[in-house]
């Protein structure tokens, strides 16, 4: 590369780093003094004769124009310097840090006057709101493409249906009841027991297993289910004899 | 002999039609300013001016003072241009609420004190900060999920404002309602009084 194309190369980087300080400085909290306008005027100006290109004029004058804001930049930053807003940043960060949240918190509502309006509605913001509704998709089709379709609703199973899917037979459901209904009456010995302590199983399979084969042994009116309305904890003990004549059907989650 | 006449009522005096034409203003003023007009709270001086008169300060100024009981206030924040006709005229509380009142309006401790050092810190670095500076800042003092809830809250309150270069500046709601200088006198004395 000729010299003379290299020291061109240069000026124009020279220019696009000047306009990137500026951009910089602006974006940023950056004292506006840092930029000095005098020595970057004057590179300018020793440039602009080298300039043959309008591309490179276009930048000369966008590194212009950024030394403009700048300038515009350190106005602001001496008239608010001046102001009694002005308190030094690292004193103040260092105090913030210092005081607790309520204080910060009791400090704002000491000087804190809420505007006092009345909300209603405008016409444009029954127009946004119509705007929203007829453009609103229906939820059915809302998340369709993120979760795909919805899948069967949830439903009761009978056991009907569990021997149908050769989960339980019916001599090992009656096994199994039998089961539970011993350990209830072992565990509870004729006290009232936590009911999630007592269905509680190695894994949630079990778990649900248990909640379901207890659902049946008090069906049967051989156990009997307490909710203690205060703190929601459910119990369960065994009935001895004919049960009440007060039942009634609740449903339980099973987590 | 002609029928004595009932006594005619007395004409009303000059001081007594001002009176009432400074009242009707007065109610005018209030209904206006009380109203949501647009986006923002407030009534601009040259919207006054139509609705009012051009002494729609001295109107103003009556309102101020009839409000005082209520503990409301009619407050100007400058415009842009600072001109009167930018200026945005609205009622705000006269005294600052307790701290158990800013709650019950929504705003939780942990929110008023973000706040707080957000205008106080923006105000120290010559009324610009870039966001993640702020978030930088605040993440020493509160979490990280407040701080990303707070300054977006805010932002879309109109307390902070924050431009396509993601630069927070204050918001026109904050210059509204909040005394930032004494904010920042209040922060810088916080503390001090316990000293021992």
């Amino acid at each position: 590369m000729p010299a003379e194309d290299r020291d061109r190369d240069k000026k124009l980087e020279d220019i696009l780093r000047l306009i990137e300080l500026c951009r910089t400085v602006q974006s940023s909290s950056v004292n506006p003094f840092e930029v000095d306008i005098r020595e970057k005027l004057l590179v300018l100006k020793k440039y602009i004769p080298d300039w043959g290109l309008i591309d490179v004029m276009l930048k000369d004058s966008e590194a212009m124009q950024q030394l403009v804001a700048i300038v515009k930049l350190q106005s602001q930053w001496i008239t608010h310097r001046a102001s009694a807003l002005y308190i030094d940043p690292l004193l103040l960060e260092l105090k913030i840090q210092l005081i607790s949240r309520e204080e910060l918190a009791e400090s704002l509502a000491k000087c804190w006057h809420p505007i006092a309006q009345l909300d209603q509605l405008t016409a444009r913001g029954l127009e946004k709101a119509f705007v929203y509704w007829r453009e609103l998709v229906p939820f059915g089709e809302r998340y369709k493409y993120q979760f795909g379709s919805f899948g069967q609703q949830t439903t009761t199973i009978g056991l009907e249906e569990l021997e149908s899917l050769s989960i339980f037979t019916k001599e090992e459901f009656e096994t199994r009841l039998n089961a539970i209904a011993k350990e209830l009456s072992e565990k509870s010995d004729g006290r009232e027991i936590d009911y999630r302590g007592f269905i509680n199983g190695k894994d949630p399979e079990e778990t649900a297993l248990r909640g379901y084969l207890v659902a049946f042994v008090v069906t049967e009116g051989r156990a009997t289910i307490r909710t203690d309305p205060l703190t929601e904890q459910i119990f369960i003990s065994t009935i001895q004899g004919e049960p009440g004549e007060e039942t009634k059907s609740v449903a339980i989650v099973v987590r | 002999m002609s029928e004595p006449q009932p006594p005619a009522a007395p004409a009303p005096t000059e001081g007594a039609s001002e009176r009432a034409a400074l009242d009707r203003k007065t109610r005018r003023a209030f209904q206006v300013l009380i109203l949501q007009r647009g986006r923002n709270p407030g009534v601009k001086g040259w919207e006054m001016r139509r609705y009012l008169g051009k002494d729609y300060k001295k109107v103003l100024e009556v309102l101020s003072d009839d409000l005082k009981p209520l503990g409301l206030e009619v407050h100007q924040v400058p415009g842009p241009e600072g001109t009167d006709d930018s200026t945005r005229f609205l009622l705000r509380f006269r005294d600052a609420p307790t701290l158990a009142e800013a709650e019950t309006a929504g705003f939780r401790i942990d929110d008023l004190a973000v706040l707080a050092a957000s205008i106080a810190l923006i105000n120290s670095k010559q009324g610009r900060i870039s966001r993640k500076e702020l978030e930088t800042f605040l993440k020493g003092k509160f979490p990280r999920w407040r701080i990303d809830y707070s300054v977006d809250r805010y932002v879309k309150r109109g307390y902070l404002d924050v431009d396509d270069k993601e630069l927070m500046r204050i918001g026109w709601r904050t210059r509204a309602e909040v005394d930032e200088r004494s904010l920042m006198t209040l922060i810088l004395a916080q503390g001090t009084k316990g000293d021992k």
